[in-house]
């Protein structure tokens, strides 16, 4: 791998940022108002019963931590859609980039933009309502990572989908990741959800984060042996993701990268 | 699949000795393209466009080159507009400016003047010949313009049909055609002409007064005596030696 070719596709996707309100809105004011209306909503609830006080904080911290997961799976299916859009592809693999580099830039912009997304909306948290979500400590890089994780294989799957259909599928780039998003019990515990779906969320891996980022907020207290299970399915469902992407990917080139849009 | 985007259901393809599959990165850095037919992108404007491409290659003080390949293109004016804002042949001039960012050593065009004014085409093919020379650099075009095609190619394959139908350089190809063309404006026995060229069975075009005959270099001489014998006179004429387009012609009208 060629550090200045990953650099050419970080820069390529900056300056599209720099250029795209429609990426700019994405990054501030989706998470903007998605803390102001959960935040107002639990308020809300919370003056009717007190004891909902600890939940909004839970509540908002697991939003913005939810940021992280979200961030790096758009990154990697929406950029891939605007190569499609540009017709870009055949400027950057008619170069010497290779497609694992490809793979890692988007991966990199995904944390930068994670973090960019993720410190905006913390701060806000705070502004707002007074909610520390640095509460989670030093588990806080654990989370990321893991989240990061979860992001990566589900925006590399639905690539590989995207590698296969074209932009005719182009919806799937932005709302795949809400099919996980009942299951990830990410403003609720996993217990309130049905059995089947309890079942279901055993292998979600984000669903163990945001058990964990509960139990600190309403407990303070962690249980390791989840992250590691977390952490394997993560590892699992990466692998298979970017095999199945890196299958696509071969399965396009069959037919010609320019007939793919 | 000249540039791996397309894979091949056999063969194989060499650059500079090197098998292209397994030396994609190496030989990629070595070699260029431009096509009318695919963008850049949309929303960033035309610098920031080299700028990231210049970072897909291997090359010593990116900006430095950027400047250049902007000046050398005449690019200034329209370096800070996004490419959404360019008309067909300011796009193409990018393209092929582009192209030329990694000083490739094999550079691919795809009907590389395409939707280009007139002043800008002739710069663009003069611009080529001197990169050419100046860079030792191979160009493969691929092209419909064949007058084009026969000012700047030292040697020219056709394919039909996916086949090879012909491989030379255009003037060799052009002379394998007997056909001249002459090309008369007749003064008087218009129709006498039309009956003579019909009765010795001479391709002939009627325009006006002008008439235009496809006939064999060697049979002009006797062409003219003839007309003069059946007391056609005429005032202006020109011969027109084949041209490649006319060689492509009669291969595509022979399949």
């Amino acid at each position: 791998m060629k550090i200045h070719r990953i650099y050419a596709v970080i820069l390529r996707y900056l300056y599209y940022f720099k250029h795209s309100y429609d990426r700019i809105s994405d990054a501030f004011y989706w998470p903007a108002m998605d803390l102001l209306l959960w935040g107002l909503t639990g308020y809300y609830f919370a003056s009717i019963n007190h004891n909902a006080v600890n939940a909004v904080s839970g509540v908002i911290t697991a939003m913005v931590f939810w940021i992280f997961i979200w961030r790096a799976q758009y990154e990697i299916t929406i950029n891939l859609l605007t190569e499609l859009w540009d017709k870009n592809l055949i400027n950057f693999f008619g170069a010497p980039l290779k497609f694992s580099e490809w793979v890692v830039s988007v991966m990199i912009v995904g944390i930068l933009k994670g973090f960019l997304s993720f410190f905006f909306a913390a701060g806000l948290a705070f502004l707002f309502y007074k909610i520390n979500v640095f509460v989670v400590g030093w588990h806080a890089p654990v989370f990321i990572l893991l989240l990061f994780l979860s992001g990566w294989s589900i925006g590399f799957f639905v690539s590989s989908i995207i590698f296969r259909f074209g932009s005719k599928i182009q919806t799937l780039g932005w709302s795949f990741i809400w099919l996980f998003a009942p299951f990830t019990a990410i403003y609720y515990p996993v217990d309130i959800l049905p059995k089947w779906a309890q079942f279901i969320s055993k292998f979600v891996p984000a669903s163990y984060v945001f058990e964990q980022i509960r139990s600190i907020v309403f407990r303070n207290t962690v249980d390791n042996t989840q992250l590691i299970i977390c952490l394997l399915l993560n590892v699992l469902y990466l692998t298979l993701s970017l095999m199945l992407l890196n299958t696509s990917f071969k399965k396009m080139k069959e037919r010609g990268l320019a007939k793919l849009y | 699949m000249l540039l791996g985007v397309l894979a091949p259901t056999k063969g194989e393809i060499t650059y500079f000795g090197k098998n292209f599959f397994l030396h994609r990165e190496e030989v990629l850095e070595d070699i260029n393209f431009s096509s009318t037919y695919t963008n850049l992108p949309w929303n960033i404007t035309v610098k920031e466009n080299l700028t990231f491409i210049s970072y897909l290659y291997s090359i010593k003080n990116r900006k430095k080159r950027v400047a250049e390949i902007i000046e050398t293109f005449k690019l200034e004016e329209l370096q800070n507009k996004p490419m959404s804002d360019l008309s067909a042949g300011q796009l193409t001039r990018v393209n092929i400016a582009k192209s030329f960012l990694n000083y490739p050593k094999i550079l691919l065009l795809d009907e590389p003047t395409a939707s280009l004014d007139i002043d800008i085409a002739d710069y663009i093919r003069k611009f080529l010949l001197k990169q050419k020379d100046k860079w030792n650099t191979s160009i493969i075009i691929t092209s419909h313009n064949m007058a084009e095609v026969e000012e700047i190619s030292d040697r020219v394959i056709i394919i039909n049909a996916g086949k090879v139908v012909a491989n030379d350089t255009p003037e060799n190809l052009a002379k394998s055609i007997q056909m001249s063309h002459i090309k008369l404006l007749i003064k008087e026995g218009l129709k006498k002409a039309i009956e003579y060229c019909i009765k010795k069975n001479i391709s002939h075009i009627i325009s006006n007064r002008y008439i235009t005959v496809d006939i064999a270099e060697k049979n002009i001489g006797d062409f003219l005596k003839d007309l003069a014998e059946h007391e056609i006179s005429y005032e202006e004429i020109s011969i027109d030696k084949p041209t490649l387009e006319d060689y492509f012609f009669q291969v595509i009208e022979k399949k």
